[in-house]
């Protein structure tokens, strides 16, 4: 094989320099750190090669191993013997105690990487103070208990360590969330990790955390269903299960909406849906969007009538996140029956029992506003500047509040939905109380009477005359008398 | 240039080139295998044990083998310096086909670099970055 272009380094001598015996030439020597130039005659050995190397990068001969062209250059051999000439490429390893010449790469493209980090880090007991673990690494229980999930995954234990119990700390949980949530092949990569997968096949540890959340402790006293529920291992595995496996979720999912739509085309099994919804989901709902955290059963059927047995399954969806971005799981069939909250109409979803927040991927930001309590929440929130700094402690509500902007058709939507909010006071009554705990966690022992008097006699005196939507209106919107007064508007024919 | 087919030679010449060169991380390291081989067919490679793996500080030794259809076909890939990796015959050292996807699912775009840096990546995924390994320095025989 002769000259191919003036390169062909197999068999040709390309001097640049002073064609003599022993010129010197030029060989970059490349660690996976590092890259010299080294200048050495051509006819040296490789034992000269080291000593020079040794030299520059400052390490014993005996610790050099040299490559090139796939090879390993023996001492005993010569510079000649391998082809090395000028302008070549040596690698370099330099044998440390500590690995410093070896290849460091980081484009580990296998889970390992968490894996081997995540085994290190605290193990399921911190995880064991958390209190929702279906959502994958979602965010998790109040600020006051600090381990959690989020030190379980070894690699964003710094995170955990930062900001813990305050409102920092929720900024990361949901930032963490949403990458999550965008990133679906990091979601699989936590769900593959094996200290997850351990957690999650533990049911006793997965109930202890979820019971450990006082929101749940308080949606079991109302609901014994639900306790029921979380102590039939059945039950806890088949959905562990399920929130382990992201594919199977949604299967289930379809599954879920496409009975509930057959649920409703029973005669009576609209009520039947109805009833399930307020006194079940709405707690939920309500448990679900509060600031201190998701709860994973934010859904739930506990359904009495029917017989349709999907829908006894907890509903794991990853993140159910009221405040979150899009999360890629399905959009409910339309199949949710449940138009107690009254959500409007135009390109939302009805909150469903499977899709519980009303999640339609197509207008997910939307969604979140077709519940008028919601609407609601954001104009008392606008008032009060304490919730609003609570509720503010996440960067995203930013982003949220400007999708609200861009779409005024749908706010104007939400006051006409009202009526639908009227005929529900239990509906409100959750409104009320979350609302309050955002205000800081006092519960309202009083009547709603009592609590709006002065709201009332402010409604009274401007011309509201009707007391009892006057009272509805306020409790909808926790005593702000303003947007009370607006929705009292919306309602009426003008 | 889609579609226009580098003849066999030139692929192999580029490719010795850029062993000598030096091109990539510096994690691995090819060339032939006798500078005197005109074919080009036999090679041989060089992968330095990754980090924090079993396999760390060490090298390994393969013998990469371009046949007549190289490169619309795979080359064969052999270890010489003696491994346990998944998808390594334990007796010979011979690179199961099946078990690397670059040379399984193989395209004439591949390299030979691109086998040795797949190895790599296989030597640092969890099912074996803790496999037990023999004594440094042994090879196969046959």
């Amino acid at each position: 094989m002769e000259d191919n272009g003036g390169e062909d380094p197999v068999n040709n001598n390309n001097n640049t320099t002073v064609s003599s015996e022993g010129s010197i030439i030029k060989v970059t020597v490349k660690t996976p750190k590092d890259k010299e130039e080294i200048a050495i005659s051509e006819d040296a050995s490789v034992t000269q090669f080291k000593e020079e190397i040794s030299r520059r990068f400052k390490a014993k001969q005996d610790q050099l191993v040299l490559i090139f062209a796939g090879k390993i250059l023996k001492d005993g051999d010569s510079l000649n013997q391998h082809g090395i000439k000028d302008g070549l490429t040596v690698h370099l390893v330099i044998k440390t105690a500590h690995k410093a010449g070896d290849g460091a790469s980081s484009s580990t493209s296998c889970t390992s990487q968490v894996g081997s980090s995540s085994g290190s880090s605290s193990g399921p007991s911190s995880a064991a103070h958390s209190s929702s673990v279906g959502s994958t690494g979602g965010p998790v229980s109040a600020p006051p208990q600090t381990p959690n999930i989020l030190t379980g995954f070894g690699d964003l234990s710094s995170l955990s360590s930062m900001g813990m119990g305050s409102a920092n700390f929720m900024e990361l949980q949901q930032q963490m969330q949403s990458q999550l949530m965008s990133n679906p092949e990091m979601l699989s990569q936590i769900m593959e990790n094996p200290l997850v997968q351990n957690m999650m096949s533990n049911p006793d540890l997965m109930r202890q955390m979820i019971v450990a959340n006082p929101q749940m402790q308080q949606l079991m006293e109302r609901n014994p269903e639900i306790s029921h529920m979380l102590n039939n291992p059945e039950l806890m595995r088949q959905t562990m299960e399920l929130a382990r496996n992201p594919a199977m979720m949604q299967e289930m999912m379809r599954n879920q909406d496409r009975a509930l739509s057959n649920l409703e085309s029973i005669p009576g099994g609209y009520n039947a849906l109805r009833r399930m919804y307020t006194d079940i989901q709405e707690p939920m709902f309500s448990a679900a969007r509060d600031q201190f955290g998701n709860n994973p059963f934010s859904a739930l059927g506990g359904n009495s009538d029917g017989g349709v047995q999907p829908s006894r399954t907890e509903n794991r969806e990853p993140l159910p996140n009221p405040w979150g971005p899009p999360s890629s799981t399905d959009p409910s069939e339309g199949g949710g029956g449940t138009g107690t909250t009254g959500s409007s109409t135009a390109g939302s979803t009805n909150p469903s029992v499977s899709n519980p927040l009303a999640v339609n991927s197509a207008s997910l930001g939307n969604g979140m506003f077709s519940s008028p309590g919601m609407q609601s929440l954001m104009q008392q929130i606008s008032e009060n500047p304490q919730l609003m700094q609570n509720m503010l402690s996440a960067p995203y509500m930013r982003s949220m509040m400007q999708s609200l902007a861009q779409n005024p058709d749908m706010a104007s939507q939400n006051p006409a939905s009202s009526p639908s909010t009227g005929t529900n006071p239990a509906q409100q009554l959750m409104m009320q109380q979350m609302l309050q705990m955002f205000a800081g966690g006092n519960a309202s022992s009083q009547t709603p009477e009592v609590q709006f008097q002065q709201q009332l006699e402010q409604l009274g005196a401007m011309g509201f005359i009707n007391r009892e939507a006057n009272l509805q209106a306020l409790i909808a919107t926790g005593g702000d008398v303003n947007a009370a007064i607006e929705r009292l508007l919306g309602s009426q024919p003008s | 240039m889609a579609g226009v087919k580098v003849p066999r030679n030139f692929r192999l010449l580029e490719e010795l080139e850029e062993g000598q060169k030096g091109v990539g991380d510096g994690t691995v390291s090819w060339g032939l295998e006798d500078d005197e081989d005109m074919t080009l067919t036999r090679w041989r490679g060089m992968i330095i044990g990754p980090p924090r793996t079993i396999y760390e500080n060490r090298m390994y030794s393969l013998k990469v083998e371009c046949g007549p259809r190289y490169p619309e076909a795979p080359p064969f890939v052999r270890f010489v310096t003696k491994i346990n990796l998944n998808g390594v015959h334990n007796s010979n050292g011979v690179v199961d086909t099946r078990a690397v996807s670059a040379l399984a699912k193989w395209q004439n775009s591949y390299s030979i670099r691109v086998v040795l840096q797949e190895l790599r990546r296989l030597m640092m995924c969890k099912e074996n970055m803790k496999l037990p390994q023999p004594p440094e320095g042994q090879i196969y025989t046959n």
